[in-house]
């Protein structure tokens, strides 16, 4: 009843809003759905016209549906900011705001073994103790999985413990491994697992304990992606016993308005919402996505190609 | 029957569902190359699965049929109160989704549940381990054997048993000199449905046990990791091998069918 009251009141201020109206197409990671959804049902709200389409996929996934499918889309979230740097602009954007980070977490529970001595400075030696289980994702089918390997040979080097990395290897079985890393969370959940590692957010999201890792060995800072290019992983190519190599790299989200989107006003005026520390931004904050206030691009030349109403949000940065 | 209306119907929708079944299975079976054939089995990780898959599938059935055949039989020869919600539980893992099969069973499996303490003390392990594949692929195709040869045992006649017992036979020497002898075809019925179902699992297994990988779990794995055209053999290989023992199995039981 008073939602009704409430949408005749907001009526008349909506045509107010000029032409923020129709569909707005989102391709998002799928780290983000969750935040991404929530933002849609309060933008929505003030905005009844309007009506956010999102498409969660991997990010190069949501690039190539771009570039190569050429679907319809106003903004393109991506995990990883370098994919709108390398497959979109210029061609396809002209510009690229960071607005979030992420890193990875060792998650664990009350019930887990060593979970009231666990800390940023023990976590390895708990990990190597026999009788502790802790796991991974799959580093071939999900991104965290080989970042989680990546920690490990960070914390080799980070800790100066040579052999650290295959000793802790040694102590996780395969069985451990699970295709992804939200799969993780149940075993942790039912007491079949003591650690996993996660994403903070995923960490934030479903309720987990979980101990912090030095900026140095987490991925979240791109302040030292040099180091964290030290961090090398083989996983499997494009067919059977075939490889390919990843390096380290931070957890930083990028986002774009596309050229010409099918819906500027709109999506424009959504990204003014999401970019703003009180509105998108709070609401990453809260599902674990530590968001850049205030957001950052990296040259004053990008920050004057940005839509007038989006320049205020963002600040150049490194 | 014959020139009537029905008589059609029936043969049309017979061969809609032989074209829904057979059609899309055809077309997966046909679609990797011979070479690409030969080289997957080639691949030791390709055998190891398919060989944990069907003994898995097999020690389930052969559990199946240690626990279940008593059950069957009782179900089948007596009635109870609370004899349909019995048959109801049985018929439960038919009706849950797969993946809640699997995070229940771990829920009980883990530290946090007495059954779970108990294992570990043991040192019995569920997660990621034979132990755990197993006990999944029992949950799952265990109501199909009971089921099936429950059905068997139905069909004998109580009679027959009853002139056994007044003949001053026992009860278990009439179940395995009367009972056993007219049920077994059903049982192996059952136990083919049950090793098929199990055989076939993927969505609990992949929550219990992502490694060691049987056959299913490696069939996503490869269609995730390099799409389809590596998926596929795998399938292809699965598939031909299970039929070709199950049809092993009813061939060498056929013989028998007369003495029913």
């Amino acid at each position: 009843m008073y939602g009704v009251v409430a949408i005749v009141l907001l009526l008349p201020f909506g045509k107010s809003f000029g032409d923020t109206t129709g569909k707005i197409i989102i391709f998002n990671a799928g780290s983000l759905t969750i935040p991404f959804a929530k933002m849609e049902k309060i933008f929505e709200g003030r905005y009844p016209k309007v009506d956010i389409i999102r498409e969660a996929a991997g990010s190069r996934k949501c690039a190539r549906k771009i570039t190569d499918l050429k679907k319809p889309c106003d903004i393109m979230a991506s995990a990883d900011y370098t994919v709108i740097d390398q497959l979109l602009i210029p061609a396809y954007a002209d510009w690229n705001i960071r607005f979030a980070t992420n890193r990875l977490v060792l998650c664990y529970t009350n019930k887990s073994e060593y979970a009231k001595e666990v800390n940023a400075q023990n976590w390895y030696k708990i990990l190597l103790k026999k009788g502790v289980v802790w796991g991974h994702s799959d580093p071939n089918l999900d991104p965290c999985g080989y970042r989680s390997v990546m920690v490990l040979q960070l914390a080799e080097k980070y800790y100066k413990i040579p052999g650290l990395y295959q000793r802790l290897i040694d102590n996780r079985p395969k069985a451990n491994i699970r295709p992804k890393s939200v799969e993780l969370v149940a075993l942790l959940q039912t007491g079949n697992m003591d650690y996993s590692w996660e994403y903070r957010s995923v960490a934030v999201q479903h309720e987990l304990k979980f101990v912090e890792l030095p900026d140095q060995i987490n991925l979240g800072n791109y302040k030292y992606d040099t180091f964290y290019k030290k961090a090398v992983v083989k996983v499997t190519g494009k067919k059977p016993g075939t490889f390919l190599k990843k390096k380290g790299k931070s957890c930083t989200y990028g986002i774009t308005l596309l050229k010409n989107p099918p819906n500027t006003q709109a999506a424009t005026a959504f990204l003014q919402y999401m970019l703003d520390p009180q509105g998108g931004l709070k609401i990453l904050k809260e599902m674990g996505q530590p968001p850049f206030i205030p957001c950052r691009v990296p040259t004053a030349e990008m920050k004057a190609r940005l839509p007038k109403s989006l320049r205020d949000l963002v600040e150049v940065g490194e | 029957m014959r020139r009537e209306p029905f008589f059609w119907i029936s043969i049309s929708c017979g061969l809609v569902i032989m074209a829904f079944i057979l059609l899309p299975l055809i077309e997966m079976m046909t679609a990797p190359s011979l070479s690409m054939l030969k080289e997957t089995i080639k691949d030791k990780d390709v055998v190891r699965s398919i060989w944990l898959s069907i003994y898995t599938a097999g020690l389930a059935a052969l559990i199946s049929f240690v626990l279940g055949t008593p059950l069957a039989y009782l179900l089948a020869r007596s009635s109870f109160r609370g004899k349909r919600l019995v048959e109801s539980i049985i018929d439960l893992p038919i009706a849950i989704p797969h993946p809640v099969v699997g995070i229940a069973i771990l829920s009980v499996a883990g530290k946090n549940y007495w059954i779970g303490q108990i294992l570990s003390e043991l040192g019995i392990r569920i997660m990621g381990s034979v132990t755990g594949i197993v006990t999944v692929l029992t949950f799952v195709g265990i109501p199909f054997y009971l089921n099936a040869t429950k059905a068997g045992f139905e069909g004998i006649s109580p009679r027959l048993e009853n002139v056994s017992r007044s003949l001053g036979a026992s009860m278990s020497s009439t179940f395995f000199r009367i009972t056993f002898p007219l049920a077994w075809r059903s049982m192996l019925i059952g136990l083919i449905m049950c090793s098929a179902r199990a055989i076939s699992e993927f969505g609990a297994v992949v929550i219990i046990a992502y490694h060691p990988m049987i056959a299913p779990v490696m069939i996503y794995e490869r269609f995730e990791a390099y799409g389809l055209k590596y998926s596929q053999p795998v399938a292809v290989w699965l598939v031909t091998i299970s039929l070709l023992l199950f049809l092993i199995l009813r061939i060498l039981t056929s013989g028998n069918r007369k003495k029913i």
